[in-house]
This record gives structure tokens, C-alpha cells and sequence, in this order.
């Protein structure tokens, strides 16, 4: 129940923060402290009668929530399906490379900071021009490159280029975590037990770094939503930040941010409270 | 010195770019050549811009005729000291809200403060960003008489994208400045000040320092990778850094444009190019990816120098060592007893 409450409140205060800073770009267009109030004040109504929010397409006033749920889901599908293809396939290679000897293992993690330097934009350059370049030479097109208008819907050129960077970033972390727990000494007791290297590995060594990749996983989707706006936008795709971005307004900055940070804040939410029980029952044995 | 190959590459690379931009603009006032049609020796025109990557032109040119590689050399002072200027900004400002959080808030307080500023990791800071920075980067017009203008002037808009880009990140920095500075303080070694008699600011300035500002370091390579990705970001939606010059011409409009080479604006006005001419559109993208890179190293050098530092190598264990091997060179072959021990 305590835990309830205090992520209650965490979230209340997500929503407050993102209310306060959509107000800002009105503080710095009128250089005037009361109007940025008023407007933080509107946006909160707005937020609070969020059924009747209206925006306008094409000349027309719209309702809000009647078209966002398409669009939203969509971007839904695209982030999670990154993250969890970045997080899935990261955890599988770690587990091969680290049944790898030391001096491969440097390799590639020297590697590893090349991929990370990678500025975003490069990469979606490259995938983008990647299948261009592909259909081109074999003529088989491997998926759209751009999503014409809102009905037609892309998956898998958006998912490839958010998951790329987060693999590495999750790949990077999981070989350094992971080496780092491999000194500890109940590996080695357990290896001298004549445990297999690979079992230790996912069974033991993996729980245990599963923390700090939790917490690490936060800035890496922190990281994820930035890039949603890039990937929607190259590609042309109708998704949340479409309306973000078109809109302009501090009301939908507001509420598709809310909308955005709702459903991870609860998944997040699941997974430290499954964490938290799991490690507190290690500790009692 | 720090001895690290990683370290002294990254450092280089930097200052190279710096210091070869500085004195491109004071000693060829940062010229840009123009070829917009090469001739033969029989002046028939053979090719004409945008040319593609050469000996001429390492970057290729655009199709204007512009020599990319001088544009991108002119812009890397710009873009690359103001990154460091925001990465420095921000780790001080992070260390500046770290100092109570650690050192005048119960365990308590701090815990419950960490929990409430975490809030901070669900905002984008990108789309925050481009929000608030479109107001001051990107030129109005007035309606009636289609006058375009800034809200801001130059060194405002300069300073206030300097401002924003480090305020965004202090709440998150500033806890994670402060946990470190806590576990410091966790340590056997401050205890034992403690009982000593060390007054806070003495366990702040000797104790707590040494340990702290090496990571610091670190952290700051970080963050100029951080604003390094930003400004890409921020260039590719046409934000470009001291503000961005727009056409409002109804008819042929031009696209928009940099005020200064600096690289974001070039990554966002040669983007479109990306499917026809690729090397224009990628160069800078490029050169942003050797700056990061260059800060990794950075990091990355001086992390393994952090670890190692301890282990010196004693010139008297040099000199043993030259000894030992000219002594085996001489002979021929040596007594096992006088080897060793």
C-alpha cells in the first residue's frame, strides 16, 4: 500500500512537471511572468477536461481523444516493440560473448564504443538509405521507407532504427555488469562445484545484474522517446508526435507527453515492485 | 600526465578540431571556395557541383559549390566549445544542487527528493527541447508588414539556448551528483575524520573532493556527448544553434540557414540530400560521430587511468629491469642461481 502511495505521488508529480514546463515557451515569447501562469492554468484545465480538448485538421475542429487512440497505439507498438527486441537481443549476445575468451571480449567492447558514438540521426541515414540501396541492387524492397498518410502503417523500418542504439547501449552494459558480478566469488564457487560456465551464467549471475539493468533501462527509454519524434517525423509516420509536432500547442505538448508517460510509468512501476519482492526473498534466505 | 593512448586520441582530436577552426577564421578570415563547374585542360566543362568526395574536396561539395569541408571547418569551433561550454555548465550546476542534497539533507529527505526528481527520467528531453527552443532560435515574421525578425538578439538567443539546454538536466544530474557525494560520505574513512574533529567544509574539501572530481570528469565527457546527440537532433528539425535564418519569401523560397556554419545546421540543411547526393547529406552527421567518439575516448582513457593510476611503474624497477636484460644479453647462458631470488 505504501509503495501505492508513493508512486501515486511520483506520477502526480510527472504530470505537474510536464504542465509547468509546456507553459514555458509563453514565458519566452511574451517575457512575462503572469501570462506563463495563466497559461500553466489553462493547460491544467485543458488537461483535466481532457474529453473535450479539441484541436483542428484540415480546417476543421476535432475532438481529441476520438482520433488520438490510433496514432497512439501505433507509436505504443513501435517503442515497446524496440525496447523489447533491443533489451531481448542484448541479453542473448551477452550471454554468447561472455562464454567468449577475454581477448575477443575486448575486441568488442572497443567496438561497442565505436556503435555508441553513433550520432541517431547517422543511423536512420543509413538504414534509410540501407533499403534504398538494397531494393536497388536485388529489387526486393524490404519494407517501405516512408508511410504514406495515415491509414498505411510501417513496422519494421521504424523498429529497426529505434532498437539499434538501445541494443548497444543495453549490450555495452550488460558485458561490463556482467563481468564485473562474474569476479565475485560465488561464481567461482560455484564453477569450482563443476557448475557449467552457461548455466551460472543464466541462472545465477543474470539475476543478479537484472537490478542495475532495470535502472539502466530507464535512461535508455528516457533516450527512446527523443528518438520517436526523429523516427516519425523521417519517415513520415502518423503517430503520437504528429500531433505533437504539427499541433505546436503547450495544450498537446501536455497531453500527449501525459499520455506517452502513462502506460511505461506503469510498467515500471510493475517491475520494481516484482524486483524489489524478489530480492527482498534472497535476502531472507 | 595521463599516459592512455585512448585518452591523449580523444584529447587530440578535439583540440585539433578547435584549434585548426580558430586558425582557419584568423588567418584565412574562415573562407569558403566555391567551384561550381571543373574544366579540362581544354576548358570543355567535365563536372559540375555538387561534386562527390575527392582529393579536392574531402567532403564533397554542395550544390551550391561549396566547399563542404571548409563549412564543417569553420563551424567546429562554434558547435564543439559550445558543447563543452554546456557540458561544463552543467556538471557545475548539478555539483552546485549535489552539495546540500548530500551534505545538509537527513538520509531520509534525500531518499524521498531522489524519488521525486526520478520523475524527471519520463520527460523527453529532446521534445522538451525543441518546444521551448523554437520560440528563441527560429525567426518570426510580423504579419502585416512581412517583416521577418527575432524575438531575441544573437547573444541572447546564444545564452539562452546555453541556459536551457543546462537547466533541462540538472534535476536529473544534480540527484545523481548527490548519491555519489552521499556514498562518499558512507565511507570508514570519513567516520574517522569525523572523530577526529574535521569540520565539514575540511571533510568536503580533503576528503570528499579528491574522490569526487575525477568521476566529474567523467560525467562531463558524458553530457558533451549528451548535447553533441541534441544538436544533431535539434539541427535535423531545423533549430540551428544561435538561430536559424528563415525565408519567408512566398515565392521560391530559400531553405532555412545557419547563421554561422556551426554543424547543426549543416546536418539540417544538407539532409535533404540524403538520397541523392548521400556524401553531402553525411559529412557532418559524420564529423559529429568523430566528436563523440573523440569524448568517449576521452572518458573512456581516463576511466582506465582511474583503475591503473595506483600501479606505477618506479624508475628504479626500469633501471632493474634494463639491467637484468643487458646482463642476459651478455651471457651466454646463466647459472639458474643467479636468476631471480
Amino acid at each position: 500500500m505504501k509503495i501505492a502511495k508513493k508512486l501515486l505521488l511520483q506520477l502526480l508529480l510527472t504530470v505537474l512537471s510536464i504542465i509547468l514546463i509546456s507553459g514555458l515557451p509563453e514565458l519566452i515569447i511574451n517575457k512575462n511572468v503572469t501570462a506563463y501562469f495563466e497559461k500553466v492554468k489553462a493547460v491544467f484545465i485543458e488537461m483535466v477536461r481532457l474529453d473535450e480538448m479539441t484541436y483542428f485538421n484540415q480546417g476543421t475542429e476535432r475532438l481529441f481523444l476520438n482520433d488520438i487512440w490510433g496514432p497512439y497505439f501505433y507509436s505504443l507498438t513501435i517503442l515497446f516493440g524496440a525496447l523489447f527486441i533491443a533489451f531481448c537481443m542484448a541479453q542473448i549476445l551477452t550471454w554468447g560473448t561472455l562464454m567468449l575468451p577475454s581477448i575477443i571480449r575486448k575486441t568488442v567492447k572497443n567496438f561497442l564504443t565505436f556503435l555508441e558514438s553513433l550520432p541517431d540521426l547517422l543511423v536512420f541515414a543509413l538504414v534509410q538509405m540501407g533499403i534504398v540501396l538494397i531494393y536497388k541492387k536485388t529489387g526486393i524492397l524490404v519494407s517501405n521507407v516512408a508511410s504514406l498518410g495515415a491509414d498505411d502503417r510501417i513496422y519494421f523500418v521504424p523498429i529497426t532504427c529505434l532498437m539499434i542504439l538501445p541494443f548497444v547501449y543495453f549490450y555495452k552494459m550488460m558485458i561490463l555488469m556482467t563481468e564485473d558480478e562474474m569476479g565475485k566469488q560465488y561464481v567461482e564457487t560455484s564453477l569450482a562445484k563443476g557448475m557449467r560456465r552457461l548455466y551460472v551464467l543464466v541462472f545465477h549471475v543474470t539475476r543478479n545484474t537484472s537490478e542495475g539493468i532495470f535502472h539502466f533501462s530507464k535512461s535508455v527509454l528516457w533516450f527512446m522517446i527523443s528518438n520517436l519524434l526523429l523516427v516519425e517525423i523521417i519517415f513520415n509516420i502518423h503517430g503520437i508526435t504528429h500531433y505533437m509536432y504539427h499541433d505546436f500547442r503547450p495544450e498537446m505538448l501536455a497531453a500527449c507527453l501525459i499520455l506517452l508517460v502513462i502506460p511505461f510509468f506503469l510498467i515500471f512501476a510493475l517491475f520494481e515492485w516484482t524486483i524489489m519482492r524478489y530480492s527482498k526473498r534472497g535476502e531472507a534466505l | 600526465m595521463i599516459k592512455k593512448n585512448k585518452f591523449r586520441t580523444g584529447l587530440l582530436i578535439i583540440f585539433g578540431f578547435i584549434a585548426s577552426s580558430i586558425i582557419y577564421s584568423v588567418f584565412f578570415d574562415s573562407h569558403v571556395r566555391q567551384v561550381q563547374v571543373i574544366y579540362d585542360e581544354n576548358m570543355t566543362p567535365i563536372d559540375a557541383a555538387p561534386f562527390e568526395p575527392s582529393i579536392m574536396f574531402p567532403l564533397g561539395t554542395d550544390p551550391l559549390g561549396y566547399d563542404t569541408a571548409a563549412k564543417v571547418l569553420q563551424g567546429a569551433k562554434f558547435t564543439l566549445i559550445s558543447a563543452i561550454v554546456i557540458g561544463i555548465l552543467r556538471v557545475l550546476f548539478s555539483f552546485a544542487v549535489g552539495i546540500p542534497l548530500a551534505f545538509y539533507m537527513p538520509e531520509k529527505i534525500r531518499k524521498a527528493l531522489d524519488q521525486l526528481l526520478s520523475s524527471f527520467y519520463f520527460i523527453p528531453l529532446t521534445i522538451i527541447a525543441v518546444f521551448i527552443l523554437s520560440p528563441i532560435l527560429k525567426e518570426q515574421i510580423k504579419m502585416p508588414e512581412m517583416e521577418p525578425y527575432f524575438i531575441y538578439s544573437f547573444a541572447e538567443r546564444v545564452v539562452l539556448e546555453i541556459i536551457i539546454l543546462t537547466l533541462l538536466v540538472v534535476p536529473l544530474l544534480g540527484s545523481m551528483i548527490g548519491n555519489m557525494m552521499a556514498s562518499t560520505l558512507k565511507e570508514d574513512f570519513i567516520e574517522g575524520a569525523n572523530v577526529l574533529g574535521a569540520s565539514r567544509w575540511r571533510i568536503f574539501n580533503k576528503h570528499v573532493m579528491p574522490h569526487l572530481l575525477p568521476k566529474l570528469v567523467i560525467v562531463w565527457c558524458q553530457q558533451c556527448v549528451q548535447v553533441l546527440i541534441i544538436f544533431t537532433q535539434l539541427g535535423y528539425l531545423k533549430l540551428f544553434f544561435g538561430g536559424t535564418d528563415i525565408d519567408f519569401n512566398p515565392f521560391m523560397a530559400d531553405p532555412p540557414k545557419s547563421l554561422s556554419n556551426e554543424w547543426s545546421g549543416l546536418v539540417g540543411n544538407y539532409y535533404t540530400y540524403i538520397q541523392a547526393n548521400p556524401a553531402i547529406a553525411l559529412g557532418p552527421i559524420l564529423m559529429f560521430g568523430v566528436a563523440i567518439y573523440a569524448f568517449q575516448l576521452i572518458a573512456e582513457g581516463f576511466q582506465i587511468h582511474l583503475q591503473t593510476r595506483n600501479v606505477k611503474r618506479t624508475s628504479r624497477d626500469k633501471k632493474m629491469k634494463q639491467k637484468n636484460e643487458t646482463i642476459r644479453v651478455q651471457q651466454k647462458f646463466e647459472f639458474l642461481q643467479n636468476r631471480g631470488a
